[in-house]
C-alpha cells in the first residue's frame, strides 16, 4: 500500500482557541478474501442479535431536541451558516487540545453544539434517498426516523438491513458541505483572527491545513475507509471491537456500520475497579497497538466514544479523526521512549527529540534539564510493576504540556503530524486516570513496543497473543 | 468645561446578552403586539442586529436635541454598557413578552422620559425626552437602520415585507407615545421622514465623543475588538453619505467579498452571543411559540 500521507496539524488560534488538522492521503484498502470473509461472517453473527440490538439503541437514545427539529436544508443554512459550521468543526478538531483552551471558548463552542437541532424525519429521510437512491423505508428493513444520538454535523439513525444486521447509520445534513465550503472559500476574517493567536505562524499555510481538513471531514467516506481499516485489523480480537463498515449503505453523506451496544462511560464508572482495570487495559492496548502495528492514532478518544461490555471488552466508536503515520514518521517516537525507558541513554533520547523535531538542536539546555521536564510523558512505562493512573497525574501531564513558563518552552515545539498525539497526552491518560486504572504498563508497553515483542503480561496479554499468531498474514499492516 | 471619560466596555457582550435571555418570557399570556407570524420577529433575529443598532445610534445621535437629553440625563458616561444591555432588553421584551409586559415597559420607559429636560449648549434649544418629534426620530432611525442593515449583511426583506415591518412597528412607536398618526407606515414614508429631518440634524461633540466611544470601545478582549471593526465598518458603510460626511467618517465601497466577510464575523458574534448563559434556550423559547404558531 502506498505511503499513507503527513498529517499536516496545526496548533493556532480562532479567538484564543487551538485548530489542529490532519492531512490523510487516499486510503485504499485490499478487499481480499478475508475481508468478504469478515463480511459473511459478520452478516452471520449479527442476524442472529439485531433486533435485541436495534430495541437496546432506542432505549439508550440521546435526550435531542426533536421539537425543533430543522425542517429543510434552508433551515440548516441558517443555523449552520456564517461560520457556525466551521466553528463547530474547528471546535471538534480543537479538543486535541482541550485543555489549552480558555473556559469561555470552550463554553461558546459547546453551546454552539447544543444549538443545532436534529434534523426533521422528513429532512434525514431525503438525504438517505439522495444518498441510496431509495427512501429510508425501502433502502432498509426497517428504519428508525427519529435518531438515536447526534453526530457533529449530522446524526445517527438505527436500522435493520435487508439481509438482518443491526446498523448505525450516520446521516448528514443537507447543505451543510456547501455552506461550509462557501464559508472557507472567504477566508479574509480567519486570517485576521488567526494572527490574533498566532502572530508566528504562517496564518496562510495554516488556513489552507485547516480547509483541507475540514472539507475533508465532510466526505464520510474517508471515515468509513479508517473504520474499515481498523475494524479488519481487530478482527477476532479477544477484547477490542470496532463495529463494521457496511460498505454499499456508505457515501459521502451516510455511514452505516455495525450497531453496538454496552455500558457507556459513566456507568463504567460505578463498575467494579477490577472491572475498570480491564477496559483500562484495553483501551490502553488499543491505543498503542493501533499506533505501532497499524500506525493509526484515532484522534478523538473522549469519553462518548466507548461502549463497554465486562471482561474488558470494549467497542471502540467514531473514527472521523484518524491521523496515519508513515514508517519515517513513527520513527522518532519509537526511538524516543526506547532511550528513555529501555536503553537509559538520556543523550540518544535528546537526539531522537531533535530528529522528530520536537527540540532545537541548538537549544541551551541540560541533557538533564530536558529529561527532567519530558519524562513526566513517560512516567507509566520508565519502571516496571503495577501503577495506578490518577486523576492527579493526568492533569500533572497536562499542565506540563501547557506550562509555558518551563525553561523548555521556548525550545520545543510539537511538528505538525505529531500534533494529534498530544491527545494520548491529554484525552487518554485523561480517561485512565478517571478510572483510577492499575496495570504494569511497562510490562504492557513492552509486549507492544516494536522493538521488544515481549511475553504476555497479563491474562489479556496471552488472549491477544494467540489471537495475533491465528491472525493471518493476509492482514499486513496498513502503511 | 469637564467631560466625563467613558466607561470601559467589558461585558458588552455578557451584559447585552443577559438583558436579551431574561426578557424573553418562559410562559407569556399572549403572543404580544407582533407575534410568531410577525415580520417584526424574523427581523430582530437577524444576524445584523447588532450592526442594526450600532448604526441606528449613529443616525439618533445627529440630533442634536436627542443626543442631549442622552448625554445629560442618563448614566450613559458612566455605564455605557448598562444603558445599551437596558435598550436591548426593553426591545427584547416589547416583541416577544405579552402584551402586558411590552405596555409596562413602555410606561416605564414614558416616565423615565418625563424628567429628561433641559437646554442643548450647542443649539440653545430647549428639549423634553417625552416629544413625540425625539420619539419619531429615534424610532425611524431604527426601524430603517434594521432594513438597510439586513440588505446589507443579512437576509433582505423583500420590499413587501419590510412594508409590512414599517406598518408592524407603528405599534412599537405608540408604545412610547408617538401618536399613531405621526408615525410613517411604509418604507417610502419612512425615508421620506428620515430626510425631512436632515435640516436640524448636526454633529455635536456629545455626538461624536459618544460615536468615536462605540466605534471603537475600550476594555474589548482582543478578538471581540476584531468583531467589532467589523460591526463599525458595517455600520458606517450602511449609513447615508450625508450622515458619514457629517461625523466626517469615510467608507470605502463594500465589495461582494467584504460583505461576506462581515456576514461571516456576525455569524462568529452570534455564537459568542449564544454561548452566553441563557441565550440559546431563549432562542429556543421564541422558536417553539414560532413553530407552534406555523400552520401544519
Amino acid at each position: 500500500m502506498k505511503k499513507l500521507l503527513t498529517a499536516v496539524s496545526v496548533v493556532a488560534g480562532l479567538a484564543g482557541l487551538a485548530v489542529v488538522g490532519r492531512r490523510m492521503g487516499r486510503l485504499r484498502l485490499s478487499r481480499g478474501r478475508a475481508a468478504l470473509q469478515l463480511v459473511i461472517r459478520g452478516g452471520l453473527r449479527y442476524a442472529s442479535s439485531a433486533p435485541r440490538l436495534f430495541a437496546a439503541a432506542g432505549e439508550h437514545r440521546q435526550q435531542l431536541r426533536n421539537d425543533l427539529a430543522l425542517q429543510t436544508a434552508e433551515d440548516v443554512a441558517t443555523t449552520l451558516g456564517a461560520m457556525k459550521g466551521v466553528l463547530m468543526k474547528i471546535g471538534q478538531m480543537a479538543s486535541y487540545v482541550g485543555d489549552g483552551l480558555s473556559p469561555a471558548v470552550r463554553r461558546t463552542l459547546s453551546r454552539l453544539q447544543d444549538s443545532v437541532p436534529p434534523m426533521s424525519p422528513e429532512l434525514a429521510a431525503g438525504v438517505v434517498r439522495e444518498e441510496l437512491g431509495l427512501p429510508p423505508e425501502e433502502a432498509f428493513a426497517r428504519w428508525d426516523p427519529e435518531p438515536i444520538a447526534a453526530a457533529s454535523i449530522g446524526q445517527v439513525h438505527r436500522a435493520i438491513t435487508h439481509d438482518g444486521r443491526a446498523v448505525a447509520v450516520k446521516v448528514q445534513y443537507p447543505g451543510i458541505a456547501e455552506t461550509i465550503t462557501a464559508d472557507l472559500g472567504n477566508v479574509a476574517l480567519l486570517r485576521r483572527m488567526l494572527r490574533i493567536t498566532a502572530p508566528a505562524q504562517d496564518v496562510d499555510a495554516l488556513i489552507a491545513e485547516l480547509r483541507d481538513r475540514v472539507l475533508e471531514e465532510l466526505d464520510y467516506r474517508r471515515e468509513a475507509d479508517n473504520q474499515r481499516l481498523v475494524a479488519a485489523y481487530y478482527d477476532g480480537h479477544p477484547t477490542i471491537i470496532v463495529p463494521k463498515i457496511i460498505d454499499e449503505l456508505s457515501t459521502r453523506r451516510l455511514v452505516t456500520s455495525e450497531l453496538a451496544d454496552g455500558a457507556r462511560f459513566a456507568e463504567l464508572a460505578q463498575w467494579s475497579q477490577e472491572e475498570r482495570d480491564l477496559a483500562a487495559e484495553t483501551i490502553y492496548r488499543f491505543t498503542f497497538r493501533s499506533l505501532y502495528d497499524v500506525h493509526a492514532f484515532n484522534g478523538d478518544p473522549h469519553p462518548g466514544n466507548y461502549l463497554f461490555h465486562g471482561g474488558g471488552r470494549v467497542t471502540f466508536l467514531d473514527f472521523g479523526l484518524v491521523k496515519h503515520f508513515s514508517t519515517e514518521e513513527l520513527q522518532p517516537l519509537v526511538d524516543m521512549v526506547r532511550y528513555l525507558c529501555v536503553e537509559q541513554d538520556p543523550e540518544g533520547f535528546r537526539a531522537s527529540m531533535v530528529n522528530a523535531g520536537f527540540l532545537r538542536p541548538d537549544a541551551p539546555l541540560s541533557t538533564e534539564t530536558v529529561v527532567e521536564h519530558m519524562a513526566v510523558f513517560y512516567d507509566t512505562v520508565r519502571r516496571p510493576g503495577p501503577l495506578t493512573i490518577t486523576g492527579d497525574y493526568a492533569s500533572a501531564v497536562v499542565r506540563r504540556f501547557f506550562d509555558v513558563r518551563s525553561p523548555l518552552a521556548q525550545w520545543v515545539s510539537v511538528p505538525r503530524s505529531y500534533v494529534i498525539l498530544q491527545r494520548i497526552n491529554l484525552g487518554l491518560f485523561a480517561i485512565l486516570g478517571e478510572l483510577t486504572a492499575t496495570a504494569d504498563w511497562r510490562a504492557i508497553a513492552e509486549e507492544i513496543w516494536p522493538f521488544m515483542q515481549g511475553p504476555p503480561a497479563t491474562p489479556m496479554g496471552e488472549a491477544e497473543a494467540a489471537w495475533r499468531a491465528g491472525r493471518s498474514s493476509a492482514a499486513e499492516p496498513a502503511a | 468645561m469637564t467631560v466625563d471619560p467613558f466607561a470601559a466596555a467589558a461585558g458588552l457582550v455578557s451584559r447585552s446578552a443577559a438583558a436579551y435571555a431574561s426578557s424573553i418570557p418562559e410562559s407569556p399570556a399572549d403572543e404580544g403586539f407582533f407575534g410568531p407570524g410577525s415580520v417584526a420577529w424574523r427581523v430582530s433575529a437577524d444576524l445584523s442586529s447588532p450592526v442594526a443598532g450600532l448604526r441606528a445610534l449613529l443616525m439618533q445621535a445627529l440630533h442634536p436635541l436627542a443626543m442631549a437629553g442622552v448625554d445629560q440625563h442618563s448614566d450613559w458616561r458612566q455605564d455605557p454598557v448598562g444603558r445599551l444591555a437596558a435598550t436591548n432588553a426593553y426591545l427584547a421584551t416589547v416583541t416577544f413578552g405579552d402584551r402586558g409586559s411590552a405596555e409596562r415597559v413602555s410606561a416605564r420607559v414614558r416616565r423615565i422620559h418625563e424628567h429628561v429636560r433641559g437646554v442643548d449648549t450647542v443649539t440653545g434649544r430647549a428639549y423634553e425626552a417625552g416629544d413625540p418629534a425625539l420619539l419619531l426620530w429615534v424610532h425611524a432611525t431604527f426601524v430603517q437602520s434594521r432594513i438597510v442593515t439586513a440588505a446589507l449583511f443579512g437576509t433582505p426583506l423583500a420590499a413587501p415585507d419590510s412594508d409590512r415591518y414599517v406598518a408592524e412597528m407603528v405599534t412599537e412607536a405608540e408604545l412610547v407615545g408617538v401618536p399613531r398618526e405621526l408615525v410613517p407606515a411604509s418604507t417610502a414614508d419612512l425615508d421620506a421622514y428620515i430626510d425631512s429631518v436632515r435640516p436640524e440634524l448636526r454633529g455635536t461633540p456629545a455626538a461624536r465623543e459618544s460615536m468615536d466611544y462605540l466605534l471603537d470601545p475600550p476594555g474589548l478582549d482582543e478578538d471581540m475588538g476584531e468583531i467589532w471593526q467589523d460591526v463599525r465598518d458595517a455600520a458606517v458603510a450602511s449609513l447615508p453619505a450625508w450622515a458619514r460626511d457629517i461625523y466626517g467618517y469615510t467608507s470605502t465601497p463594500l465589495t461582494d467579498a467584504r460583505r461576506a466577510e462581515i456576514h461571516q464575523a456576525l455569524g462568529v458574534l452570534d455564537a459568542v452571543f449564544l454561548g452566553e448563559p441563557g441565550v440559546l434556550e431563549a432562542r429556543q423559547r421564541i422558536a417553539l411559540r414560532a413553530r407552534a404558531a406555523r400552520p401544519a
